[in-house]
């Protein structure tokens, strides 16, 4: 049913500007650019489908299909997921046509590099801790729990760039074009990964607590 | 007669108003309509069956089980139709269409096309392209063409021209013979007068009665009297309103006797204004 579900979120929810956002992954082959920006805008691409999903009624008509209301909070977290898993390996992409193509150190925080993809799951999980579970207290409402999350995203973005500058192990292993400390990035990519997985759960846990107390009207 | 639904003391309370411990059941093959004025609680209730509330309290059975234990069994046997909803205004049907049959495991799409052949329904249109009628008639042929057992009906009338709500109340009657079991909340009564076979008024929460149309409209006459009539502030008349040419209110047939008033019998409609005037 979890299948059916995100196909219905691909044809009916997806928003044409979350496409653009995904392409956005791109902004890695800017010189000297804050990348981790570039994962807060597939964010934006989240919030205009949760503003089109409200717009549409798409809880009221996906609560009328026969699945479970928990099942609701799921898919729109999987698909979530899903989009920035893509991002994710975009970006993978991405950094390795910047090594190819401009093999040069960013002035504006984490080099295209392994840890930046790190940085990515530590972002995307810190969006998902403050968005979603205050977004399916109430559905109707996507503007406060999105600048929430977003000022949070942008606090740890800055932090990055002060980061790169200010503490030695981030500037001397961590911010450095690969594949110099690779063990290093890996291990970062992988505790990313495993905050990110963590948040993920916590965040379904929450908003489907909060949901199954809701009521659609 | 198989009974389809069974709800027990529902209870869902909110800052001023209360659904106050509300119990009916619908029996197979039945036309049952859910009347009250706006803000009675009729939508309440249905959302509640529907899972879309959680209610404070109450037992929920639809053909004896459970909603909170079968929500997805008992979803894919159930119809909702809402004449307030349009869902996903700018994709064509089509896709709609495509999405929601997946979901149903008796999804009959020779009967979804024959829907749509009978309600003139085009699938290359989107619902922003589609009149408030045709978006009933939409969300009708979806829930016809899983093969629905129960359709429920919010307000599938309000808003519709007269020609389209006849339409409608057509095809109800249809899918009644057709053995479909269809709960019907309007506050169009006229609509009910010539579909329903049951009743459902429900007024500030409470409901008030649940029978058969007929027993329910034979319970009551409709007294037309002056302010010089005897009897004219007789305590057994209920609802006492203002009309051209005097008074009117109900009084509840085992009285009409007791009473020297010309009365005559009343329709749902007059029924339903006077019992709201009374409360």
């Amino acid at each position: 049913m979890l299948g059916k579900l995100l196909k219905k979120e691909w044809a009916l929810c997806m928003h044409p500007a979350a496409w653009i956002m995904l392409g956005l992954s791109t902004l890695i082959l800017i010189p000297n650019y804050p990348y981790g920006v570039s994962f807060f805008y597939v964010m934006l691409g989240i919030f205009f489908i949760s503003m089109g999903a409200r717009e549409n009624h798409d809880v009221m008509f996906t609560m009328t299909l026969p699945i479970g209301k928990r099942e609701v909070v799921t898919a729109r977290i999987l698909f979530a997921v899903e989009l920035e898993l893509i991002s994710l390996l975009l970006s993978a992409c991405m950094i390795l046509l910047h090594g190819k193509l401009l093999n040069a150190p960013n002035g504006a925080g984490m080099d295209a590099n392994l840890a930046l993809l790190g940085e990515g799951f530590i972002l995307y999980g810190v969006f998902h801790l403050l968005f979603f579970p205050a977004h399916f207290r109430d559905v109707s409402r996507i503007g406060l729990p999105f600048v929430a999350a977003s000022i949070a995203v942008f606090v740890l973005i800055t932090l990055d760039v002060v980061l790169s500058y200010a503490l030695p192990f981030w500037r001397d292993v961590l911010d450095t074009p690969d594949p110099s400390n690779g063990k290093t990035k890996l291990v970062f990519l992988l505790v990313g990964a495993a905050f990110y997985a963590f948040s993920t759960l916590l965040s379904l846990h929450l908003s489907q607590k909060r949901f199954l107390k809701l009521d659609i009207r | 007669m198989n009974t389809i639904l069974d709800v027990t003391d529902l209870v869902k309370v909110y800052p001023g108003f209360t659904l106050d411990h509300v119990s009916f059941s619908l029996e197979e093959g039945k036309i049952t309509g859910f009347i009250g004025r706006n803000g009675a609680g009729k939508t309440t209730t249905l959302h509640s069956l529907l899972s879309l509330l959680t209610p404070d309290g109450g037992e929920i059975r639809f053909w004896g089980m459970d909603i909170r234990e079968h929500e997805q069994e008992i979803k894919q046997r159930i119809g909702f139709v809402s004449a307030g909803m349009s869902f996903y205004t700018k994709q064509k049907l089509r896709k709609i269409t495509a999405i929601t049959r997946s979901f149903y495991d008796n999804w009959d799409g020779a009967k979804y096309q024959s829907c749509l052949k009978v309600f003139s329904l085009d699938e290359n249109k989107t619902p922003e392209m589609l009149s408030n009628g045709m978006k009933i008639k939409y969300m009708l042929a979806l829930a016809l063409s899983h093969n629905a057992d129960l359709l429920i009906l919010d307000e599938p009338t309000s808003g519709l021209d007269p020609v389209s709500r006849e339409e409608l109340t057509e095809i109800f009657l249809q899918l009644s013979e057709e053995g479909k079991t269809i709960l019907f909340s309007t506050h169009i009564t006229s609509d009910l007068d010539k579909t329903a076979d049951n009743i459902l008024y429900i007024a500030g929460g409470k409901l008030r009665a649940a029978c058969s149309l007929k027993e329910f409209i034979a319970s009551y006459l409709l007294a037309e009297y002056t302010k010089d009539d005897a009897d004219a502030a007789s305590p057994l008349l209920i609802g006492v309103r203002r009309s051209k040419e005097g008074f009117t209110a109900l009084v509840r047939t085992e009285d009409a006797g007791k009473l020297s008033l010309p009365t005559r019998t009343a329709n749902l409609e007059e029924i339903m204004v006077h019992l709201e005037k009374e409360a």
